[in-house]
């Protein structure tokens, strides 16, 4: 394949909506010559993100990623992103094959082709991707001088539905893996070349024994005549029974992107971020994030502070985002944003506090997040009724919700937007009404305060989501709830809330069947997302995009049962479609939490005592000082 | 009295991508990343002040613009501190965007923008010059109706009295002066589609066409 540049001609740019997403150039973007002075030709790494520009450039892993890798004098990586239809149609048309923002190059010519998996949906843009750039679609088809395609990110931990697609995936943090990965394949290459006579497979065997690296191609699965797995194991000889996942044991020396990419054009989150940890320690059952990047490991508040500093004079960012799971559970968060605001104010650069838990929200906080520029508030009660959150482990109660609420309009709030799920284990229609109650009692605390103490006017804002069993959860056994009852519950609130003055917002029931279908899902689901994608389906997480038929005929074909996949309640002693897959929290942790939800048992957060989930094992974080 | 900086600049590729508020965005970000000290407006959401004599479309490059910079109060501006603004800025701007020079302005006046009164264009494309001269033969006096989007309707404008001059340059080279500004203003996609409908410019020629704007005129007409 080619590795001149390509030429986007003006008139193509020209007839595409934003065309800033696709010619590259912005602040701290890295272009590297092919031939480093000291270690021979350079290994090209192509980060794609299988969605949109703007939402790929708001993903932290790539910020990361990027840096860990042009870090390197021997690599040099770009960066591509799924082209919207009205540019992809061009690109079909004029025979442009998907090419890297940084050098224009083909992504064909890439040594590695390395893609993040952020969302189960957007599996059929990957297959558009690896389309568009004439790389062949699956491992079995590529030939020695095609990419080595990876994947990363927490779709990984069930990487089945797309095993047939991908050469290795990385389970886990990747920082300190690909460095691993492209010493090893650099080895493969003299003078940083690959030889015309590359052994992929020789390749992947080798790749296979670093830990963190699953090379789906090396395990045999077989079914039960029943469609469940009956034996998963490796076909070869130093292949690992099960990939452990990797951890960045300390954080305050995790890598750090010290000149992150300012994008041109605006995107989804368009602001500086600081990470103040991984992992979180609550223990919320349905939460994948919760399980996936345990243990929590902090970075303190000095690091932090530092890094905010150097990315503010490095990015002229005007807003700094505090990223994590849940932010208020960061020990140092008063210190930091004090700290923070004293640093940043003087230069107009606003704070911005996400994920903040209900029990957690105080006055101080508030004012520093109202100290320059007001946002909305958000929070996340989960389910309606007490009852309900001790099932999913959501420690906190309606009196937390009521005290923020309380806060938040003396503050000058006039509402909050609230997030619920709908469809969770052991759910009635009762916990659906609980959402109403919930919502009155606001109301009623808002009128119950004097009128120079409140806003003027109440806009509350009620947002459902319907819940999916994910891997690597307490809930990975339960299946999903039927279409017509999730329908049935949104109308509960759809005719409780009209005339009221809370908006009520709702996801689709039908994508989040087809994303319960793709995250439960086994190596048999593979040909059916490639024939999905044949028949024309991409951008599946955009409503309008969206077509459930589609799907459901393709599964059809295939002779596979969408209800098989997302709900069914699975056995205990099932062998699921990921067990080869080891995130570190054990599977009799799950299943002792499984077992206490559905007696509807809480278990306490990580800080307040050890419930000896595994994570452990890792080293380090809140495991260890505590 | 508040001073600005007033800087001449200009934008290639890739740049000559970006929407307007994209341009915007980026040169508050470079200007903060270059250490001038912008005065910020007053109010809820404090913004960078900065004003474009005249925002241009997507598409297109410009060699010489105009951006005014508010200064801070506070700031100590002279001729010499300009120049360093100037060169900051420039070692700070994205591939595409450059400054090139700085000067003060004290903020008396009427607006950068509303000073505006012409432009002049370079357009590059095979066919260009031909297709001029057969409009200058065939429609010199009559209407040069063009299409134009305005508040999502379609409506139908003359275009022939914005444009001041015209000559060719080369086979391929057109250079036009024309009225622009905030009140009357020509478009260039819409003397291409002039172009393309009444001297029989290629539509793809059209699309590909290289539109640079070269020069402002603020105050008097060219």
């Amino acid at each position: 394949m080619s590795d001149q540049p390509i030429q986007i001609p003006r008139h193509l740019l020209r007839q595409v909506e934003k065309p800033a997403r696709y010619v590259g150039g912005e602040w701290n973007s890295v272009v590297k010559a092919p031939r480093s002075p000291d270690d021979g030709f350079r290994t090209r790494f192509a980060f794609c993100f299988p969605d949109v520009y703007e939402i790929g450039m708001s993903n932290v892993a790539l910020h990361i990623l990027y840096h860990v890798l042009n870090s390197r004098d021997d690599t040099a990586c770009e960066r591509a992103f799924a082209p919207w239809t009205d540019m992809e149609t061009g690109m079909r048309c004029l025979k442009i094959p998907l090419y890297t923002l940084e050098s224009k190059t083909p992504l064909a010519a890439f040594d590695l082709v390395g893609f993040t998996l952020q969302y189960e949906l957007a599996c059929t843009n990957v297959l558009n991707m690896l389309d568009l750039a004439n790389i062949p679609l699956t491992t079995a088809g590529r030939g020695p001088a095609d990419p080595l395609v990876i994947a990363g990110g927490p779709v990984v931990f069930n990487l089945e539905p797309m095993a047939d697609f991908f050469d290795l995936a990385i389970i886990g943090e990747a920082e300190e893996v690909l460095g691993e990965l492209i010493d090893l394949y650099r080895a493969s290459c003299p003078d940083g070349r690959r030889p015309p006579d590359w052994d992929r497979q020789a390749f992947l065997a080798r790749a296979a024994r670093i830990e963190g690296v699953y090379v789906p191609s090396l395990y045999a699965v077989d079914y039960h005549p029943d469609g469940t797995v009956r034996r998963i194991a490796p076909r070869a000889p130093g292949v690992p029974a099960a990939v452990t996942k990797r951890v960045v044991r300390d954080m305050d020396s995790a890598a750090w992107p010290d000149k992150p990419l300012v994008p041109n054009t605006e995107i989804v989150h368009d602001r500086m971020f600081l990470e103040l940890f991984r992992g979180c320690p609550r223990g919320c059952r349905f939460c994948q994030a919760g399980m996936i990047y345990r243990p929590m490991r902090e970075k303190k508040a000095a690091t932090l502070v530092g890094q905010a500093s150097q990315t503010e004079a490095a990015t002229g960012y005007d807003e700094v985002g505090l990223l994590s799971l849940s932010t208020s559970d960061y020990r140092e968060l008063g210190p930091l944003t004090d700290c923070l605001l004293n640093e940043l104010t003087p230069h107009h650069t606003n704070l911005s506090l996400p994920s903040m838990r209900l029990d957690s929200f105080t006055f101080d906080l508030m004012n520093k997040a109202s100290r320059t520029r007001k946002s909305g508030l958000t929070f996340a009660p989960e389910a309606g009724t007490q009852r309900l959150r001790d099932v999913i482990n959501k420690n906190i109660t309606e009196e937390d919700l009521f005290r923020a609420m309380e806060l938040a309009f003396q503050g000058g709030w006039n509402g909050a937007k609230l997030y619920f799920m709908l469809g969770l284990p052991t759910e009635t229609d009762a916990d659906v009404a609980g959402i109403a109650e919930l919502l009155d009692k606001i109301e009623a605390i808002y009128r119950a305060l004097p009128r120079d103490k409140r806003p003027r006017s109440l806009a509350m804002t009620v947002s459902t989501a319907v819940f999916i069993p994910k891997p690597h959860t307490p809930f990975q056994w339960c299946g999903q709830v039927d279409l017509e009852t999730v329908q049935r519950r949104q109308q509960i609130l759809r005719n409780h809330f009209r005339n009221r003055p809370v908006k009520y917002q709702w996801h689709d029931a039908k994508t989040s069947y087809l994303e319960a279908i793709l995250a439960l899902g086994d190596r048999r689901l593979g040909p059916v997302i490639q024939s999905a994608w044949q028949r024309g389906r991409t951008f599946d997480a955009w409503d309008d995009h969206f077509d459930l038929d589609v799907w459901l005929s393709c599964l059809q074909d295939a002779g596979l049962d969408p209800d098989f996949y997302a709900r069914r309640n699975r056995a205990a002693d099932e062998i699921l479609p990921w067990s080869h897959i080891d995130c570190g929290v054990s599977e009799t942790f799950l299943r002792d939490e499984y077992e206490r939800a559905l007696a509807g048992q809480t278990t306490p957060e990580c800080r307040l005592a050890c419930s000896a989930c595994g994570a452990a094992s890792f080293g380090g974080g809140i495991c260890f000082d505590r | 009295m508040t001073v600005s900086l007033r800087m001449a600049f200009s934008r290639r590729e890739p740049a000559i991508w970006l929407a307007h508020l994209d341009m915007m965005r980026t040169f508050e970000r470079s200007v903060r990343r270059a250490g001038i000290p912008v005065a910020y407006s007053a109010g809820y959401n404090p913004r960078p002040q900065l004003a474009f004599a005249l925002p241009v479309g997507v598409g297109i490059a410009t060699e010489a613009d105009w951006l005014d910079i508010r200064l801070d109060e506070t700031a100590e501006a002279n001729a010499a501190q300009a120049g360093v603004w100037c060169a900051a800025l420039n070692d700070h701007l994205p591939p595409g965007l450059a400054v090139h020079s700085a000067s003060l302005a004290e903020d008396d006046g009427p607006s950068l923008m509303s000073r505006v009164q012409a432009a002049a264009y370079r357009l590059q494309t095979p066919g260009l010059a031909e297709a001029a001269d057969r409009l200058n033969q065939t429609a010199a006096d009559l209407p040069w109706i063009a299409d134009k989007n305005s508040k999502g309707r379609q409506v139908k404008i003359d275009i022939r009295p914005l444009v001041l001059r015209w000559q060719s340059e080369a086979t391929d080279t057109l250079l036009v002066t024309a009225l622009a500004g905030s009140r009357r203003n020509l478009r260039p996609d819409l003397l291409l589609q002039v172009l393309c409908a009444l001297g029989g410019l290629d539509e793809l020629a059209a699309a590909d066409c290289q539109v640079t704007r070269t020069r402002l005129w603020l105050d008097t007409l060219p």
